[in-house]
């Protein structure tokens, strides 16, 4: 991915900016209290699954996947782009499906993977959001 | 990426699909994985999600550590500790000011892990 960080900065500052702006309704500012305990805990399990190379780069082609016509990525697919063996490859895919980033079904010989939007919603909102504890404001 | 000849002319869609990609919208080659890996090792702890969201949500743009014990419920070393590696990873700049040290997130380590979810 490209990580372009130089030159965001302005763009976050003006985020920040506008996020703790106190004329922006977005939702109740809670800007000084903390991520509720529960929360973070079910957000570091799911950080935690993704703070590895290999998931994280087995996430992105899921995640590109679902985001195409098929909406979905075979196993078989997903092998192919690593020099490791299948049982691996489900080793790490089993992490990412039980902190609940991507779902799975079986149809036939094939296992195919999805990303659970909801859950990048949830820890996209997070990333963006000054008191992020708040609940249901995006 | 490399893409077998059988396979390409049996699943032409998915592997197109799954060839390209990201979380974000470029895909991520294997030095950013490890990078961005790193990144998200480091917040991967509900305390650290914590210090994060309270230090990101503050107004002023810093929280002085001595404001950051209390409202965690854990020991000030344990605070210090989950700070440190925070700032190792490069999401938090420290600043000591007298007796206290002022924390504040530091925008390209946030923006970096922000992009994930573009």
């Amino acid at each position: 991915m490209d990580v372009n960080i130089d030159g965001m900065t302005a763009t976050l500052k003006q985020v920040r900016k506008q996020a703790s702006a106190p004329s922006e309704p977005c939702c109740e500012p809670v800007l000084s209290a903390p991520l509720e305990p529960d929360h973070a805990v079910d957000m570091a399990k799911m950080f935690k699954a993704m703070g590895d190379p290999i998931r994280l780069r087995l996430l992105s082609l899921i995640a590109a996947s679902s985001a195409t016509e098929a909406g979905e990525c075979c196993v078989c697919d997903l092998s192919g782009s690593f020099d490791l063996s299948g049982p691996t490859i489900s080793y790490h895919l089993k992490i990412l499906r039980e902190a609940g980033l991507v779902e799975s079904d079986r149809r036939g010989t094939w296992v195919y993977y999805r990303a659970v939007q909801e859950n990048f919603g949830r820890l996209s909102a997070m990333l963006a959001i000054p008191g992020v504890a708040s609940v249901g404001c995006s | 990426m490399s893409v077998n000849a059988t396979s390409t002319r049996e699943l032409p869609v998915v592997v197109d699909g799954c060839a390209r990609v990201s979380v974000a919208a470029e895909p991520l080659d294997r030095p950013s994985a490890e990078r961005l890996a790193k990144l998200l090792k480091a917040v991967a702890d509900p305390a650290r999600l914590q210090l994060l969201s309270i230090i990101h949500g503050a107004v002023e743009g810093e929280v002085c550590v001595c404001d950051l014990v209390e409202p965690l419920g854990l020991s000030q070393p344990t605070v210090s500790h989950h700070l440190k590696v925070l700032t190792d990873a490069g999401l938090l700049s420290r600043e000591r000011r007298g007796t206290w040290a002022y924390f504040s997130v530091v925008p390209e380590g946030w923006q970096a892990l922000r992009a994930l979810f573009a």
